[in-house]
């Protein structure tokens, strides 16, 4: 047992201006996440603490949070990991804050549907059997389809600070999975909005999206993909 | 909601994060060395009194001394530029981004001694008389 302290970013609508600070200082057990410690808060010190979570281990996507300054998702961020004692938490950045770390991922998700973020098709399937696609193809895709959409990538990236119509890593590396899928027709149907100036031209390789993802997925080669793919096309 | 919220420790830098901010200050800086490259070689066909001018401030000790600082702007805009494009063009060269960014690094590096070391030398030369 060891003694952290969290500081954590508060926000009250019903009363705050601004956001606040609150530290909270407590033993910490042996094996203990973030979101352990952020349950604790709410359970046995204080009620009013506010966060997403719902599996709590690593695959709904809801726990997203910046945590001493890099984002991740707290239920699979180990305390000791860290190294330091005290652990500053604040909500993911570059989205409005509706309460201490909940967000407003209205702007995540509609840059997500932006990019028709399903399989588009012209031709029937086959009557007998699924649309085949063959292991090669198929292996094409890893590192793709694995997103939990937690936001981490879009809210890590300077880009997307700076400029809020940009599709973002997420958004972009989920185009390219639909894009670069052998089985998709629907090419015409996405290729205006991401060969856009808030498109995949965009991105910066800055990497900071690599260095966010909780599962460990790059989003960035995603982008370059579908560059290198627009390009081929324009020669 | 709170549309900017205040931030209490800055976003972690990372390599990928210090090579974008060197990459666009060295950027500016070649940026701003073209304008005075522009104005010397403007000056320097001028006639001998331009020429005398140009010389007076391109050979003054501190220019001769700011030469090296242009030197690894050159060198570092350069080797990273190269290295994004090796991220972009390549098959992996996205996933070693790191490796990629270290190996451009280290040429860039012996380019800045090898023709840092000399020019080091004459700008001592140039303070000592
Ligand atoms: C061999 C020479 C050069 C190479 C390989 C190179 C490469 C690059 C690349 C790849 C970028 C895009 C960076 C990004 O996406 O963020 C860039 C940006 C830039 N370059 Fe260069 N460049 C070279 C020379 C120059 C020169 C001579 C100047 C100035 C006169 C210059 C000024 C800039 C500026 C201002 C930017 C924008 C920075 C930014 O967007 O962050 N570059 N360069
Ligand atoms: S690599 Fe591109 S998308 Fe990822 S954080 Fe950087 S600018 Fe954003
Ligand atoms: S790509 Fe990674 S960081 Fe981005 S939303 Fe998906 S799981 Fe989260
Ligand atoms: S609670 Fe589901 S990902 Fe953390």
């Amino acid at each position: 047992m060891a003694e952290y302290t969290f500081r954590i970013f508060r926000y009250d609508p019903e009363k705050d201006e601004q956001g606040r600070v609150q530290d909270y200082t407590f033993e910490v057990q042996e094996g203990w996440t973030i979101l352990d410690a952020l349950n604790h808060i709410k359970w046995f010190i204080d009620g009013t603490l506010t966060y997403r979570r719902a599996c709590r281990h690593g695959i709904c996507g809801s726990c997203g949070m910046t945590i001493n300054g890099k984002n991740n998702i707290a239920c699979e961020t180990q305390i000791k990991d860290l190294g330091t004692s005290t652990i500053t938490i604040e909500p993911l950045r570059g989205f409005p804050v509706i309460k201490d770390l909940v967000v407003n991922m209205e702007p995540f998700y509609d840059k997500l549907y932006a990019v028709k973020p399903y399989l588009i098709t012209r031709t029937p399937p086959p009557t007998d059997r699924e649309r085949y696609q063959s292991p090669e193809d198929r292996a094409k895709l890893d590192g793709k389809y694995e997103c939990i959409l937690c936001g981490c990538c879009t809210s890590s990236c300077p880009t997307y600070w700076a400029d809020k119509n940009f599709l973002g890593p997420n958004a972009l590396l989920k185009a390219s999975k639909f894009m670069l899928d052998s089985r998709d027709e629907g090419f015409e149907d996405r290729v205006n909005c991401i060969d856009d100036k808030h498109g995949i031209w965009r991105c910066h390789t800055i990497f900071n999206c690599v260095e966010a993802c909780p599962k460990e997925l790059n989003p960035t080669k995603g982008i370059v993909e579908l560059r290198r793919l627009m390009m081929r096309g324009r020669l | 909601m709170l549309e900017r919220p205040n931030v209490i420790k800055h976003y972690r830098w990372h390599m990928g994060t210090w090579a974008w901010v060197l990459h666009r200050i060295t950027g500016l800086a070649l940026v701003f060395y073209l304008v005075l490259h522009i104005w010397v070689i403007h000056n320097i066909s001028s006639g001998p009194k331009g020429f005398d001018k140009v010389m007076g401030v391109v050979q003054a000790p501190l220019f001769l001394f700011l030469e090296l600082g242009l030197l690894g702007c050159v060198l570092y805009h350069t080797f990273n530029g190269l290295r994004i494009m090796i991220v972009e063009f390549s098959k992996e060269g996205c996933e070693a981004h790191k490796m990629v960014w270290g190996a451009m690094m280290a040429v860039a590096g012996f380019l800045f001694l090898l023709g840092g070391v000399p020019m080091f030398v004459h700008f001592l030369h140039s303070i000592a008389g």
